[in-house]
C-alpha cells in the first residue's frame, strides 16, 4: 500500500509539476478523497443515537452541542446510512427486555417518520442505494444482544418483521443461550437453543453479529451460520488486545466465509496505551466497570449513564491518566485488516453515541478524513468504497440471497 | 317493513343493472306472490359467495399457541380452519390477540406479541389460501385472487400495558383494530363488566384513541363501559366499531349495545358487527347460565379437558355448554336469533352500520351456527326478510370495509397534519 500511496504522488507531483505549489498537490488529493468520500455510500453498522430519542433535550434533526450524530452532522460528514442500534443493558431479560426493544424500535421508526425529508428506513442493501440516489439517509436497526428476544426465538421473526437487519448475540453479559466476551463462560459458546437462533436468523434474513461475543459463541456461530457474518462494531486485537476486538486467527476465519468486520472506534479498543492506561484508572474493571458504576449512579437514564461516563473520561485524560489518542489508530485498525484479509472484508461500525471517541474523530462530521487518509495511504477508490459501505451491503445482498433459499426450502 | 323494503330494493336492483347474477332471480322471486324456496336458497348461495364476508372477531388464535394447530386442516373441533372458512364463504377474518386482563405490564406485551407472531405464521404456512393484510384495499385484492384476508385486532387496551410504543408497534404487525378494554378495566379505560374506576376513559385514554386513529387501528368499543364507549366516541375522529357486540333492547347484558348507544355509533358513521354467542343472543339462555352450579360444572369439565390450554378451554366450554341445552339443563338458542338482532340493528340504525362479528372459538354458538360453514344461512335468512342484496352485501362486510376504508383516510390526514 506505501509503494502504491509513493505512485499516486509521483503522478500527482508529475502533473502538477511546475505550474502548481507543492500545497497543491495536498489539495488535488484532498479533492479526490473530498470527492470520492461525497459520492459514496458511507455505510455505519453501530450507531447508540437511540438511546438518545428517549431524551427530551436530543432532537435529531438539529445540530446537538453533544454526542456524534444527527441529521445536519451525518450530511456534513456524508455519512449516508445507518445502523441505529437497539439495545438495553444485559441483565434486563424476559418480558421487560422484549418491551424495552420494542420501545426503541418503535423510536427509531418515529424518528425517521418525523424526518421523512431527510431519512428513510431500509431493510435491504437495495433499499439503502435507493435511498442514496433519492439523497436521503437510510435509517437501518440492528439488536445489539440477544437477551432482548426474552429467551424466545419468536422474537427473532417479530424483530425481522418490525424492520430489525442484524442480531448481536449477546452484550456485555452473557444471555440464556450464547457466551460473552465480557462475562465468564457459561455455555461454552453457543448453545443448541442459541445455534437454532443462528439458524432463525439466517431463514429471517437477520445478519448474524458476533461483535461482543466470546471467541468461542464466534467460531461456533460461524460454523452453524449458512450466512457470512459480520461484528458491527469492534478491532483488531493484534494492535489492542482487548477481549471485545477479533484476533488474526477470528479475522481471517470471518473473512474466508464471506464475513465483514467493521471498525470500531472506541479509543480502549484501538489503543493498548489507553486499554492499559484505563484499565489501571478504572482498577481493573474495565468498560464494564465504570459502565456499571455510572449505571448504579443513573438507574434507567442512559443519558445520564452517557455523560458520566464521558465526564469520567474526561477528567482522567485532564489529569493524564489516560493517554490522548488520535483518530489515525482507526486507520490503523482498518489497515492491518485489510493487509490480513484484504479490502473486501472491512468496513465501519464506529459506536458514535456508545463510546469515547479519539481525537480528531469528534462526531460523524469528521468521516471524510478517514477517506482521505486511506486515499493517502494509497488505497484504490474502488477499496475504500467498499470500506465505507460497499462490503457491508455486498454482505446484506449475500443473507438476503441465504433468506429467501431458506425460506424457498420450507 | 318488509314488503316496502323488497320494492325499494328492486328500484335500487334494477337501476344498478350491470350488478348480479342474482338479479334475474330476484325479479323472478318478485313475479310470484310466494316465492319458491329453491329460488331463494340459489339466490342466497350466489349472493353469499359472491359478497366479501367479513367477520371481525374470532378467537381462532388461542389454538394456534396450544400445540400443533393446523389452520390448513379441516379440525373436528371448533368453528374456525380454512376448509371450512371457504366453505362457509368468509372472505375475511379478525383473528382475536388476547390475553385475560388480570394479565398486565411487560408479560402481557409478551404474550399479544407471541399471538400476533402465531397468527403471522399460520398465514406463512398457508400462501395459497390466505394473506395478512391491513387495509380495505388489501382485502379487495386479497378477493380477487382467490385468497381468505386474515387481519388482527387486539382484544383489551392492557396489551399496550399503557405504551403507546407498544401500540405502534403492534400496529406496525399489521393490527388493525383494538378494543379499549377485556373483562376487566385497564390502566386507563373502565370495562363494561369491571367495577368503573377512570369514570370511563381517562386522559391518557384518550391519548391512546387519538394515537390509534393516527395509527390507522379502528377504535373498537366491544367490552367497554357505556361511559368509556361515549368518551371514545367523542374524542375519536374517524368511526368506532363494536366487533363483537350485540343489542340490549333483545338481551340486556352489559356486554351488549343500548339502542342509543347503536343510534349514536351510527350518526358517526360506525358499525356494530353482531356477536353470536348464545349469552348476548338470549336473555333466557343469559339468565338460565347464571346459575352457579351449572357455571361451576362447565367450569369444572372444561378444566379437566383442557388444564390451562386457552384455545381448547374456549372450544371445550362451547361444546360442554351444547351437551347442557340437549340434556335440558340450558335453554336451546337457534342461529335465527342472530338474526333478530341484526333486523333489530338495520331497523334501528338502517343497513349501513351492521356487521358480523362472530365471536367463533372464543363463546357458545347457537344451533345452526356451529361453525363458519353455516354463514350462508345469515344471508339466506336476511333475502327471507326482503333485505335487498346491497343491504345484506353490506352487513356481510362491505359496511366494515367502509368503515376501514375511513379510518385509513383519517390517518392519512392525520398523518399528513404534523
Amino acid at each position: 500500500m506505501r509503494r502504491l500511496l509513493s505512485m499516486v504522488c509521483v503522478v500527482v507531483c508529475a502533473i502538477g509539476g511546475g505550474l502548481l505549489a507543492h500545497g497543491s498537490a495536498a489539495d488535488a488529493i484532498s479533492d479526490r478523497a473530498h470527492n470520492l468520500h461525497f459520492s459514496s455510500i458511507v455505510l455505519d453498522t453501530h450507531d447508540d443515537t437511540t438511546q438518545r430519542f428517549f431524551s427530551k433535550g436530543f432532537d435529531l434533526g438539529k445540530r446537538n452541542p453533544d454526542g456524534h450524530i444527527d441529521i445536519p452532522r451525518m450530511r456534513e460528514g456524508g455519512m449516508n446510512a445507518i445502523f441505529f442500534s437497539i439495545w438495553i443493558d444485559g441483565r434486563i431479560m424476559g418480558p421487560p427486555a422484549v418491551q424495552k426493544a420494542l420501545d426503541q424500535i418503535d423510536a427509531v421508526h418515529e424518528n425517521v417518520r418525523k424526518f421523512s425529508k431527510d431519512m428513510t428506513f431500509a431493510r435491504t442493501a437495495e433499499e439503502v442505494r435507493h435511498a442514496h440516489t433519492q439523497g436521503k439517509i437510510a435509517a437501518l436497526m440492528g439488536v445489539e444482544g440477544g437477551h432482548m428476544i426474552g429467551n424466545d426465538i419468536r422474537m427473532v421473526r417479530v424483530f425481522g418483521d418490525l424492520g430489525v437487519r442484524y442480531m448481536t448475540l449477546s452484550h456485555f453479559y452473557n444471555d440464556e443461550w450464547a457466551d460473552s466476551s465480557t462475562d465468564k463462560p457459561a455455555h461454552n459458546g453457543l448453545t443448541d437453543y442459541g445455534k437454532e437462533i443462528v439458524r432463525e436468523m439466517n431463514r429471517q434474513g437477520i445478519m448474524v453479529d458476533i461483535s461482543h461475543v466470546s471467541d468461542k459463541t464466534f467460531y461456533d456461530a460461524l460454523e452453524v451460520s449458512k450466512a457470512p457474518l459480520i461484528a458491527s462494531h469492534s478491532s483488531c486485537r493484534a494492535l489492542c488486545d482487548h477481549v471485545r476486538d477479533m484476533s488474526d486467527e477470528m479475522i481471517k476465519a470471518l473473512a474466508a466465509k464471506g464475513g465483514v468486520i467493521q471498525i470500531n472506534y472506541e479509543k480502549s479498543f484501538i489503543d493498548q496505551d489507553y486499554k492499559n492506561a484505563y484499565e489501571k484508572a478504572t482498577g481493573g474493571a474495565g468498560v464494564v466497570g465504570a459502565l456499571s458504576q455510572a449505571i448504579k449512579e443513573c438507574g434507567d437514564d442512559q443519558e445520564c449513564t452517557a455523560r458520566a461516563a464521558i465526564a469520567l473520561e474526561r477528567k482522567m485524560t485532564e489529569e493524564g491518566k489516560l493517554p490522548h489518542v488520535s483518530w489515525e489508530r482507526i486507520v490503523d485498525h482498518i489497515d492491518h485488516a485489510v493487509k490480513l484479509v484484504g479490502a473486501a472484508h472491512v468496513g465501519l461500525g464506529s459506536d458514535f453515541d456508545g463510546a469515547s471517541m479519539p481525537e480528531g474523530m469528534e462526531d460523524c462530521s469528521k468521516l471524510p478524513k478517514i477517506t482521505e487518509a486511506l486515499v493517502r495511504k494509497g488505497y484504490s477508490d474502488g477499496d475504500i468504497r467498499k470500506i465505507l459501505g460497499e462490503n457491508t451491503l455486498h454482505l446484506m445482498e449475500q443473507v438476503e440471497r441465504v433468506s429467501h433459499e431458506l425460506q424457498a426450502q420450507n | 317493513m318488509r314488503p316496502r323494503e323488497m320494492l325499494r330494493n328492486f328500484f335500487i336492483a334494477t337501476g344498478g343493472l350491470i350488478a348480479t347474477g342474482g338479479l334475474c332471480a330476484f325479479a323472478g322471486a318478485l313475479m310470484t306472490a310466494t316465492p319458491r324456496a329453491d329460488d331463494i336458497s340459489a339466490r342466497a348461495r350466489k349472493l353469499h359467495f359472491a359478497s366479501i364476508v367479513v367477520d371481525t372477531h374470532d378467537d381462532t388464535t388461542q389454538r394456534f399457541l396450544d400445540g400443533d394447530f393446523d389452520l390448513g386442516a379441516r379440525s373436528a373441533t371448533g368453528s374456525i380452519d380454512i376448509p371450512r372458512m371457504k366453505e362457509g364463504g368468509l372472505g375475511a377474518i379478525f383473528f382475536s390477540i388476547w390475553i385475560p386482563s388480570k394479565i398486565t405490564g411487560p408479560e402481557a406485551v409478551k404474550h399479544a406479541i407471541d399471538q400476533i407472531d402465531a397468527v403471522r405464521q399460520q398465514v406463512r404456512r398457508h400462501p395459497q389460501d390466505i394473506v395478512l393484510v391491513t387495509t380495505a384495499a388489501e382485502v379487495r385484492e386479497a378477493r380477487k385472487q382467490g385468497k381468505i384476508a386474515a387481519l388482527m385486532g387486539v382484544e383489551g387496551g392492557h396489551m399496550i400495558a399503557s405504551d403507546l410504543g407498544v401500540l405502534r408497534s403492534y400496529a406496525a404487525l399489521g393490527v388493525r383494530n383494538m378494543t379499549l378494554t377485556h373483562s376487566g378495566n385497564d390502566e386507563w379505560a373502565d370495562s363494561s363488566t369491571d367495577t368503573a374506576v377512570h369514570n370511563g376513559l381517562t386522559d391518557f385514554g384518550e391519548d391512546v384513541v387519538r394515537e390509534m386513529n393516527r395509527l390507522g387501528v379502528m377504535v373498537d368499543i366491544s367490552h367497554v363501559s357505556d361511559k368509556t364507549f361515549y368518551d371514545a366516541l367523542a374524542v375519536s375522529k374517524a368511526p368506532l366499531i363494536a366487533s363483537h357486540s350485540s343489542c340490549r333492547a333483545i338481551c340486556d347484558a352489559k356486554r351488549n349495545m343500548t339502542d342509543q348507544m347503536i343510534k349514536d355509533l351510527a350518526a358517526k358513521g360506525g358499525v356494530i358487527q353482531i356477536n353470536y354467542h348464545v349469552g348476548f343472543l338470549s336473555e333466557e339462555f343469559m339468565n338460565a347460565d347464571k346459575n352457579p352450579e351449572i357455571m361451576k360444572a362447565i367450569a369444572d369439565e372444561v378444566q379437566k379437558r383442557c388444564g390451562n390450554k386457552e384455545g381448547c378451554q374456549l372450544i371445550e366450554g362451547d361444546r360442554i355448554t351444547r351437551e347442557y341445552v340437549q340434556q335440558g339443563k340450558l335453554p336451546r338458542v337457534e342461529y335465527t336469533k342472530i338474526i333478530e338482532h341484526i333486523d333489530h340493528a338495520v331497523k334501528l340504525v338502517g343497513a349501513d352500520h351492521v356487521g358480523l362479528g362472530s365471536d367463533f372459538d372464543g363463546a357458545n354458538m347457537p344451533f345452526g351456527m356451529e361453525d363458519a360453514t353455516k354463514l350462508p344461512q345469515i344471508t339466506e335468512a336476511l333475502l327471507r326478510k326482503g333485505y335487498s342484496e346491497d343491504d345484506v352485501r353490506k352487513i356481510l362486510g362491505e359496511n366494515t370495509l367502509r368503515v376501514m376504508s375511513e379510518v385509513e383516510r383519517v390517518s392519512r390526514e392525520l398523518n399528513s397534519a404534523r
